[in-house]
């Protein structure tokens, strides 16, 4: 085929061709690991699209082709009323750019499919749920908005909270079809087929959306490279309650420490880890809730490391106590945890110390000596989120931009908020650090707070403030408006009381790595950090 | 066809709105935020607390704002303005436009704040001219596509066009080196923008 390559462990082809992502893809198969059967539209497919504003010639065919293929090897039906398979068009470009493109889930799912699916399974609420998370894709895809964009237009839709679920779902799908009809013109196809040629040209397309040119601008990627999309077989951690869906660290990113982490739902599917939108547990339950899962991860991931030589982050679900791989890359850890995972790694003889000195950059040192929250088994951590601004902060909680007012003339207050606005500006002002339940590292509360350079923890999940009760609540806990907490901006770690803070998790490492440094440059002068690196550097690539 | 213009917005409910957008706020910024005077803005403020309508509080986070009545009036006046100039349908397609420029604006305000050294996300020092370049003159591009849309925004009420002022102002500023007015003084770029996104939530009745 000239447009399309499936995902084997026989595909020898540069990430620049296939994008980064099912470059991953195809690495997992020869490590043996279980990966959703698919195939990658390829970036020189993305060019010739871009360059003649339509599918290049024979793809539809070779569409087609791949997708039979695909129900041969899964025994489901495109689109049929039995046995649907259901497939996901991801895009991924041979740079990483995170959430700057889109992706289509459960594709295929027709309404004769969605059907189909309910009797299968029996769970008409699974089959909605998913045909309705299809329409959002594309809904989101064609307005040009994010999911909260998608929800914003559509406002206070018919056909929610009557109580009754499959009826809710059903209201909702008639909102998002009504929404992409008066967008579109016409509806989405109710044909498997052409759903794909559909979605396909519109992830291709997502690569010149003004975000994404913003995007490169800004990170010197050329226009020109274009974006892979890959299609694969839906597996469905919503499917039961022995599936679910997770993201995972072969080390802690926060520390570098060598343990496992992450994060787990049950019953979920992906988009719900990575968008915030439903509660997380913590990776190691698993271990008790799914222990063949467990086990199945821990071999992937130490494979997977023997692989990169370095930390690693996949994304996974398991459906039925099935476990498959959806994701790879290289860890990137920062600061204090790229400078342990470096020594560690060299300690360990996986890498030289040459190269454990090139993989730590100045950039790092100086992250180096961010204050963190000190956690041990003791720490008593409320939530998590994502940490939007770095930095460790202390004081009683406040639910109110008035209250925080208030009540920082008695001493630092957090303000927690489910997001903010402008009304929350005085507030902001007035508090040590910021907490919000929704919204990411581009969110308003995000950006007033590194304006003020307060540490923030933004996207909690499942952080409710109630503000005429005064509190807040997380993982099943209440806590009273004037509780101390404390707040880490890098971990994005909320926890009770006064942890200790730190200037670095790694010293011992930093010790270690820099007496490697002096001993490449030959000087052993007393000098700052950064120079005693740049030493280093400077005579592993030109010495 | 075309409509007779809506009228435009009496002082004191653009008073009471600026407040009902952007929080407390002293005669400064209420005078930037209506485009009155500032001892017009101020003056406007004090018939409205004899009203009941506002109040004042001080300390160092204080300032004019809403009392409860204040608020439900304020909601009050603001939805039979936008009935009675027939401009909700002209407005809420303009709100889908506010909308998808929205995430372009927050990406850009985060990548004014932070950008990537050595892979690793670093807050921007501002000491590399070239970088900062580069995200005004996005800036600068965005700036005409928001035109287009607060454009739509003023056709449909009058009002909407102070935005537009503000907006420029705070562009032309930080391109002339006041590099606050991005996303750091209370009349940023980014603050304004937060006040236009929650002036649409507010003036169509939708929850946040």
């Amino acid at each position: 085929m000239r447009w399309i390559r499936p995902l084997s462990a026989q595909v020898d082809e540069a990430a620049e061709l296939l994008g980064g992502k099912a470059h991953g893809l195809v690495v997992l198969h020869r490590l043996g690991l279980r990966v959703p059967a698919g195939f990658v539209v390829t970036t020189e497919a993305c060019r010739a699209f871009l360059r003649d504003g339509r599918l290049p010639d024979g793809l539809g065919d070779e569409l087609a082709t791949a997708v039979t293929d695909l129900e041969a090897s899964t025994g489901r039906r495109f689109g049929g009323s039995r046995a649907p398979l259901a497939v996901s068009v991801r895009s991924g470009a041979g740079v990483s750019m995170p959430g700057m493109m889109n992706t289509i889930l459960n594709l295929g799912l027709t309404t004769a499919a969605t059907a189909g699916l309910a009797a299968e399974t029996g769970d008409p609420r699974f089959a909605l749920d998913s045909r309705l998370r299809l329409l959002s894709g594309f809904a989101a895809a064609i307005t040009n908005l994010d999911a909260d964009g998608v929800g914003a237009v559509l406002g206070g839709a018919p056909g929610r909270g009557t109580g009754d679920e499959e009826a809710d779902l059903t209201g909702a799908i008639g909102a998002v079809e009504d929404l992409i009809r008066r967008r579109r013109g016409r509806p989405i196809p109710d044909d498997a087929a052409r759903q794909l040629e559909l979605a396909v040209r519109t992830v291709l397309s997502s690569w010149d959306t003004p975000r994404a040119r913003t995007y490169r601008d800004l990170h010197d990627v050329p226009h020109d490279l274009g974006t892979a999309a890959i299609v694969q077989t839906m597996v469905f951690g919503n499917r039961d309650d022995r599936s679910g869906t997770g993201v995972a660290f072969s080390r802690d990113p926060n520390t570098g420490g060598n343990v496992p982490f992450g994060e787990v739902m049950f019953g979920r599917q992906g988009e719900d880890v990575v968008s915030g939108r439903a509660l997380t547990r913590p990776l190691r339950e698993l271990a008790d809730r799914e222990p063949a899962v467990w086990t199945g991860l821990l071999d992937a991931l130490s494979r997977i490391e023997g692989h990169y030589r370095d930390a690693c982050y996949v994304e996974f679900t398991f459906q039925s106590g099935e476990l498959w791989i959806l994701q790879v890359r290289p860890g990137r850890f920062v600061g204090g945890a790229a400078v342990r995972v470096a020594a560690d790694l060299a300690d360990e003889r996986v890498i030289g110390r040459r190269e454990a000195l090139l993989r730590v950059s100045a950039g790092h040192l100086r992250h180096v000596r961010t204050p963190r929250m000190a956690t041990t088994e003791r720490t008593d951590i409320l939530a998590r989120g994502l940490g939007a601004c770095p930095g460790v902060a202390a004081g009683r909680v406040a639910t109110t931009a008035d209250g925080a007012v208030r009540m920082a003339a008695d001493g630092p207050v957090i303000l927690v908020r489910p997001e903010t606005s402008p009304h929350d500006l005085r507030g902001l002002a007035a508090a040590a650090g910021i907490v919000t339940a929704r919204g990411g590292p581009a969110s308003h509360a995000a950006v007033v707070a590194r304006s003020m350079a307060k540490p923030a923890v933004v996207g909690v999940t499942g952080l409710t403030v109630d503000v005429a009760g005064g509190s807040v609540g997380a993982g099943g806990r209440t806590i009273g408006e004037g509780t101390l907490v404390t707040i880490d901006g890098t971990s994005g770690e909320v926890a009770l009381g006064s942890p200790r803070t730190v200037t670095t998790t790694a010293a011992a490492h930093l010790h270690r790595l820099l007496g490697w440094a002096d001993d490449v440059s030959g000087d052993h002068s007393e000098r700052d950090e950064v120079q005693r690196l740049s030493a280093a550097h400077a005579v592993l690539r030109h010495g | 066809m075309t409509r007779p213009e809506p009228p435009a917005t009496g002082t004191d409910l653009l008073v009471l709105h600026a407040l009902r957008c952007g929080g407390h706020a002293g005669p400064a910024r209420v005078a930037a935020a209506t485009g009155l005077g500032e001892s017009d803005a101020e003056s406007e403020l004090i018939d409205l607390a004899v009203a009941g309508l506002v109040t004042h509080s001080g300390g160092g986070f204080g300032g004019w704002g809403l009392t409860d009545a204040g608020r439900a009036a304020a909601a009050e006046r603001i939805t039979g303005e936008l009935e009675s100039a027939g401009a909700r349908v002209a407005l809420r397609a303009a709100f889908d436009g506010f909308l998808v420029l929205n995430p372009e604006l927050l990406d850009l305000c985060a990548a004014w704040q932070l950008r990537s050294v050595d892979g690793v996300m670093t807050a921007n020092d501002h000491g590399d001219p070239s970088y900062d370049a580069r995200v005004l003159a996005r800036f600068a591009e965005f700036d005409q596509r928001a035109a287009v849309v607060c454009a739509e925004l003023s056709a449909a009420l009058p009002r909407f066009g102070r935005y537009r002022a503000r907006l420029a102002e705070a562009r032309q500023r930080a391109a002339s080196g006041a590099l606050e007015y991005v996303t750091d003084s209370t009349a940023s770029y980014h603050t304004v923008w937060a006040e236009l996104h929650e002036d649409l939530l507010a003036t169509l009745g939708i929850p946040r």
